[in-house]
């Protein structure tokens, strides 16, 4: 017992004297390393905008900034320099960048990071060289750097947000909400009863002049997507956002043609010859065949094979009206490869078989770097052409 | 020389102990930062002035501290020279600091320094100690320093840093990737190796003695244990 209380005794003090002679250290050093940090992101900064001239500091604790922007100066000739913290293969990567007053980006820096020097350090390096003369519109365009790709990606939205600084110092907007945030705040604006959970209605019914509805999860409506506008309505299909009486008109049609439509599940087994990806069929009324069917994506022989490390397939609801008309399609499901095959699963992607025919579907576009997701899909598609061929009693 | 003279000591660590081509401890900093001639010698005097200190201390709280807290105690002591180190070279060499980055502070975990105090420090007098310390540490940045040129100047056709313009088209630069640094590594310690053909100790003339696990082994090839 004495003898621990004496190992802790000294174990403590050890840490106590080593404790003080940082803190002594510490003293000496820290006003120099801050005057060092000064006087090198001074020099940063004309290093990233050579014709800066004179820099002043901007106040920006009234402005709604990115939250990775630490410090703004405004250069004499009307460019800015921004610093930001962002975070790479570590957090805390300090970048400075420097943008023209013509809102391009006229240099960067790291000026501190805990990236690893041989990796994200010299990638940091090139990519820096990539991004001068870029404005907001094309920084995205700028490839990130393999091996380094945290790296790179954490620079790459560090000089975004130093240049949508510069958009909102200038007197500009920027909209700093993603397009799923957009898409979510319109419909809570036009129909606040939803409490914000909204489900995309799948189109089994042609609704003219529609591009698109939301249903409230809890029933207390729906809320219909005319061009821009975003127009909510009771569960009866009223109106509740202020609109022309031509739209309010249009909701009315739309809401009671999607609370009318009663659709009957096709019995499968008593037709011949259908095929064996097809999973289920359902008829409307109007005559309008919905198609849950099996895709095989990225696969060894293209187009028949399953994933090949999951086994799973791309699983595709398909409307297809008395016309032969493809009204609505969706991707259920897929496990496609991470960003390449998975693109399939984007309404970019399958909203364009929207209005295709047979003999038109195959115009669409296909997923660059994912040629055998898109013949999968394809595949599926003309199936599901060929079961309703069937289902109608043709041959 | 006699064994246990101070001369005996402080060269000890600078051929016939080489911490890094004999003792082959401390090879992570090592392969490192010998890229480039620069890192390597300030990597070198870095962990030399972290060595000095903590060999002293550790030497001089010898007695006091117990045996079944020395390592904690040890790796107190180090840690706070090389969070002092760091801070130094931070304000006052912030470019060398900046070269190192993450390799400083791992100064910490290199077996040099707890190989030494383990070894050499807890057995020894606080002047012996510190003659040791600067005995390896000089072994240690001579070791890094050769190392390094042999990879800057053939890999990277420049030393310190100054380019040499003539080797340009004739550099492989094979040799400051990592792969390259364990083959000079290795080369070097094949040539230590000849040049102390029969003087350089045998393996087990001190790993029982600094061996940690020394006061419970029950090895009859411990050696250590025969002679307590």
């Amino acid at each position: 017992m004495k003898k621990s209380i004496k190992s802790l005794a000294v174990l403590i003090g050890i840490c106590a004297f080593v404790a003080v002679i940082i803190a002594l250290t510490n003293s000496i050093t820290a006003p120099i390393i801050e005057a060092n940090e000064a006087k090198k992101s001074n020099e940063a900064l004309l290093e990233v905008l050579p014709e800066g001239g004179s820099f002043d500091l901007v106040d920006i604790s009234e402005k709604q900034l990115p939250e990775s922007v630490n410090e703004v100066y405004r250069a004499a000739n009307g460019g800015y320099v921004v610093k930001l913290t962002v975070s790479g293969y570590a957090p805390g990567m300090v970048i400075v960048c420097g943008v023209n007053s013509d809102g391009t980006v006229s240099g960067s820096k790291l000026v501190s990071s805990g990236e690893t020097p041989s990796i994200g350090g010299t990638a940091a390096e090139k990519f820096k060289s990539a991004v001068i003369g870029k404005t907001i519109s094309d920084i995205d365009t700028v490839d990130t750097i393999a091996s380094a790709t945290k790296t790179t990606l954490g620079y790459r939205n560090a000089i975004k947000d130093a240049l949508n600084t510069v958009v909102i110092l200038g007197g500009g907007e920027v909209d700093l909400r993603s397009e799923e945030e957009i898409l979510a705040d319109n419909l809570s604006a036009a129909l606040p009863a939803g409490e914000g959970k909204f489900t995309k209605y799948f189109f089994v019914e042609a609704i003219d002049g529609i591009d698109a509805i939301y249903t409230a999860d809890n029933e207390s409506g729906a809320v219909c997507v005319i061009g821009e506008d975003f127009i909510g309505a009771d569960a009866e299909g009223n109106a509740l956002t202020e609109c022309s009486e031509e739209a309010a008109e249009l909701v009315k049609t739309a809401i009671t043609k999607v609370n009318s439509t009663i659709m009957s599940e096709i019995d499968l087994t008593a037709f011949e010859g259908l095929p064996s990806q097809l999973i289920s069929a359902k008829l409307t009324e109007s005559g309008n065949y919905v198609i849950d069917i099996k895709g095989a994506g990225y696969g060894i022989t293209g187009g028949d094979e399953y994933h090949p490390a999951s086994g799973e397939y791309i699983l595709i609801r398909v409307s297809i009206g008395a016309d032969g008309k493809i009204l609505d399609c969706l991707t259920l499901s897929q496990a496609e490869t991470k960003g390449i095959g998975d693109a399939c699963a984007n309404e970019s992607f399958y909203g364009q078989f929207d209005g295709k025919t047979e003999e038109s579907y195959n115009e669409i576009d296909a997923i660059s770097g994912a040629t055998l997701t898109t013949d999968g899909y394809k595949k599926a598609i003309s199936r599901a052409f060929e079961s309703v061929k069937i289902l109608k009693g043709g041959n | 020389m006699k064994k246990n003279s101070s001369l005996y000591v402080l060269f000890n660590g600078i051929l016939r102990e080489n911490p890094v081509l004999v003792l082959i401890l401390g090879t992570c900093p090592t392969l490192a930062t010998t890229t480039n001639v620069f890192g390597a010698f300030g990597m070198g005097v870095a962990t030399l002035a972290v060595l000095i200190c903590s060999n002293m201390i550790i030497s001089l709280l010898r007695k006091i501290i117990p045996d079944s807290v020395r390592i904690p105690c040890y790796i107190v002591i180090i840690a706070g020279f090389v969070t002092v180190v760091q801070m130094l070279v931070h304000a006052f060499v912030p470019a060398l600091y900046e070269m190192l980055g993450v390799y400083l502070a791992l100064i910490v975990v290199n077996c040099i320094i707890l190989g030494r105090a383990e070894m050499f420090a807890s057995k020894n007098s606080v002047g012996k100690s510190a003659l040791d310390g600067l005995g390896m540490g000089i072994g240690f940045t001579l070791a890094l320093c050769a190392i390094a040129t042999i990879r800057e100047v053939v890999g990277a056709a420049s030393f310190a840093g100054i380019a040499i313009p003539f080797l340009e088209p004739l550099k492989i630069e094979f040799f400051v990737k990592a792969p390259g640094g364990m083959v000079v590594y290795g080369l070097l310690i094949a040539l230590v190796g000849r040049l102390t053909k029969g003087k350089s100790p045998k393996k087990k003339d001190f790993t029982c003695v600094g061996c940690p696990g020394m006061s419970f082994c029950t090895k009859s090839t411990c050696n250590v244990k025969k002679e307590v």
